[in-house]
């Protein structure tokens, strides 16, 4: 296999750029197409089944279609989908209020903190250990070169996702305080004592993984939790992985825990004041923030990019048929799957749950979840010491 | 292109270096407090891309852990809670400005005491490196979190113990401090 | 003990989330099919919607068999009426005992929907229909009358289109 000279490397690196960049615009959009989908479902509802009314733009074009077709347009299961071409142009259309009194500087600064510390979170995440896909030999100027399955698989990929996440918190603190308004100050301050005091059990548990498999790399870790671990590391992992959603919601902000824009208490939270694309880019930030945690949550708990979770394909692969090679090995579908099933339980909680009071939140945070974090980090630790 | 590409990868390092020392003046000099907790952000991730320029990752990566995700956050929150009107806030400062000239000049004699050889002598003839039995087994230029973690159990095991003491006793000074009896 | 293990335990979250995952499950795997709906909303532009036996809709005059007018002007529902919607004009008809409404006025602007001529009703001379798509774009179709021109008191309402038009 050929070594790729220097600019060669950074246009790889490039296009893999744009790959995640796809992989996230795609996802985010059928999530929030989901969620508004799987919470009407959760009720009892159908959930958003056309744009407008029945008679005019699109759907009525729809409907009048199926009218004359000589069928009753009762198949309206999809026709909310235009509504997110729809929410898409609002958000870019839609006039920028900037508040009188507003901090301009930070009040603009705010929602791209939010985004970007997002977004580059996925440098070190990587969809499959190894080689992705090796581009074919025609292939101008890169013919013949592997791509791997993650944008930089540093060594420390596990400190940078949680290093960098943590910067996400400025993007809320300072459109709280930027905005120069009550409800987004009280809902800023809030999500910081949260997002801060939530880091650390999130931590926690994500140190069984690292104690067991002896590794800070992403994949190298993906790789060993899911095939090279004994049956003890069973319960660390369950527990871990239960310990680790919950923190992830509340890291993110999503229902149980969604302290920083509590509608009925601080009208929109910390973005009351944001509108237009500004707000759009909290909102993207908020779905990315939901994708780095289901990946993450998938990677170290669920068997990442192999089929089985908790390492349970580690124990089973030896006793798996010829036939069933393909599931003993590792695809980025599975992953990408297992992703999109956390998804799917993001909302499924949300239209369970209901949230939490703020004291409850914090004393949750502190008086459970950090003891049992620590708890499951001896439990591993001892496993390390004396299993493996 | 290639030659233009390594030219900047190998300046990466000063690339980062001005732009901390840009956020270092941002802070300083920013009339608001809010803007000089964001200029000390910035010089600390600029830091950060200094020791991942050097290959140090896990200097780099602690360092956004650390000082950005936690300590930077809670700077920005007693900030935004201790709100000074713009007046008053000048007021302090011009008080304090004195006593500041003071204290840096002081921290700058005691900063050059300290690292004078580093700086100003002949470069050491050999870095500091971890001792041979504990680097055993392990590529210390490609596992530098290990490494770090074996020089720091192992060999200075006793002072970090001792910087965690200290952040104890600090811990309870501030709970001693800021606790008032219930009534 | 028992409370603490039960804090540590997430049964209880367990038991929620089965019970709405059951729920998605019935709904996403039938929302197409119309023999066994789960879900609870009608599809409702395309469909005519339902609505339930007590729907109060808009007043409608009723007649009997003969196709003769069952008011017979006692004036119960004018009285009544909290928003004074209603005007009734007596007059005489030719073989017919009973006093005969040459006008029965009925100003659906101001109308709350209350019941309480129906209610006040000793004749069953009138009943409020199971419409809901009231909405006109001219103030004058609002006033209904014996004898219309849009809306008159005896047919269902031609505004809407796909509600359930009467039982």
């Amino acid at each position: 296999m050929p070594t790729p000279t220097l600019t060669q490397s950074i246009v790889i690196t490039f296009i893999q750029c744009l790959m995640v960049v796809i992989f996230v615009f795609v996802v985010v959009p059928l999530t929030v197409f989901a969620e508004r989908k799987v919470l009407g479902h959760l009720q009892q509802r159908l959930g958003s089944t056309r744009v407008a009314s029945g008679h005019v733009g699109f759907s009525g074009w729809m409907n009048r279609r199926m009218w004359k077709m000589g069928k009753v347009p009762v198949v309206s299961y999809w026709r909310g989908i235009p509504g997110l071409v729809g929410d898409v142009l609002k958000l870019i259309l839609k006039e920028d209020v900037i508040p009188a009194k507003a901090d301009k500087f930070v009040f603009f600064l705010a929602p791209s903190i939010s985004m970007v510390a997002a977004i580059v979170v996925f440098a070190a995440i990587s969809f499959v250990p190894g080689t992705f896909f090796t581009f074919p030999t025609w292939f101008p100027y890169l013919g013949g070169l592997p791509v791997s399955g993650g944008i930089s698989d540093i060594n420390v990929g596990l400190l940078w996702i949680l290093g960098v996440a943590t910067v996400g918190v400025y993007g809320i603190v300072l459109a709280g305080w930027s905005s120069n308004s009550k409800y987004p100050l009280l809902g800023g301050l809030r999500s910081a004592a949260q997002m801060v005091s939530y880091e650390v059990p999130l931590t926690l548990s994500l140190l069984a993984p690292v104690v067991l498999s002896a590794s800070l790399n992403f994949s190298e870790m993906a790789t060993r939790m899911a095939v090279g671990m004994p049956v003890w590391a069973l319960i660390p992992q369950v527990i871990g992985f239960l310990l680790y959603l919950t923190c992830g919601f509340a890291e993110t902000n999503r229902l149980p825990f969604d302290m920083p824009e509590a509608e009925n208490e601080l009208v929109a939270g910390f973005h009351t004041e944001y509108s237009g694309m500004k707000f759009g880019l909290f909102y993207l930030a908020e779905y990315i923030n939901m994708t780095v945690v289901s990946a993450l949550a998938s990677a170290f708990f669920l068997g990442g990019p192999w089929l089985l979770p908790f390492g349970l394909q580690g124990l089973l692969n030896p006793y798996l048929p010829g036939f069933l090679s393909w599931f003993a090995a590792p695809h980025a579908i599975f992953f990408v799957a297992k992703i999109v099933f956390l998804l799917f339980t993001y909302i499924w909680v949300r239209g369970t749950i209901p949230r939490y009071r703020y004291d409850q939140i914090m004393a949750v945070g502190w008086k459970y979840l950090i003891p049992l974090a620590l708890v499951n980090l001896l439990l591993a630790a001892a496993i390390r010491c004396f299993v493996v | 292109m290639e030659h233009f590409i390594e030219t900047i990868g190998r300046n990466m390092f000063a690339i980062f270096g001005v732009l901390a020392l840009v956020g270092a003046l941002l802070m300083i000099g920013a009339r608001s407090a809010i803007h000089s907790v964001l200029g000390f952000l910035f010089a600390m991730l600029n830091i950060a891309g200094c020791f991942l320029a050097l290959e140090a990752e896990f200097l780099g990566v602690a360092q956004i852990l650390v000082y950005a995700g936690g300590i930077v956050v809670l700077f920005l929150f007693v900030v935004m809670l201790v709100e000074m009107s713009k007046k008053h806030e000048g007021e302090v400062f011009q008080l304090q400005s004195r006593y500041a000239v003071l204290a840096v000049a002081g921290g700058v004699a005691l900063f050059l005491g300290v690292f004078r050889k580093a700086i100003f002598g002949a470069p050491s003839p050999e870095a500091l490196v971890l001792r041979p039995e504990l680097a055993k087994g392990l590529d210390v230029a490609h596992q530098n979190a290990q490494a770090v973690s074996r020089g720091l159990f192992a060999d200075y095991l006793l002072p970090f113990e001792i910087l965690s003491v200290i952040l104890l006793v600090a811990l309870v000074g501030a709970v001693v401090l800021a606790k008032t009896e219930r009534v | 003990m028992n409370k603490f293990l039960r804090t540590l335990l997430p049964a209880d979250i367990a038991k929620g989330l089965s019970v709405t995952g059951k729920h998605f499950r019935q709904v996403f795997f039938t929302a197409n099919r119309r023999k066994v709906p789960f879900h609870i909303v009608s599809e409702y532009p395309e469909v005519p919607a339902k609505v339930q036996p007590r729907f109060r809709g808009r007043l409608t005059m009723l007649k009997d068999e003969q196709g003769v007018i069952k008011c017979v002007c006692c004036l119960a529902c004018e009285k009544i009426c909290p928003t004074q919607v209603i005007t009734i004009e007596k007059g005489k008809q030719e073989g017919r005992k009973m006093p005969y409404p040459v006008r029965y006025d009925f100003e659906m602007e101001r109308c709350i929907f209350c019941e309480f001529c129906v209610e006040s009703c000793g004749f069953d001379a009138i009943i409020l229909n199971h419409q809901f798509e009231l909405a006109a774009y001219n103030r004058e179709d609002f006033s209904l009358g014996t004898e219309g021109l849009g809306q008159n008191m005896f047919e269902p309402s031609h505004v809407g289109k796909f509600s359930v038009a009467d039982d």
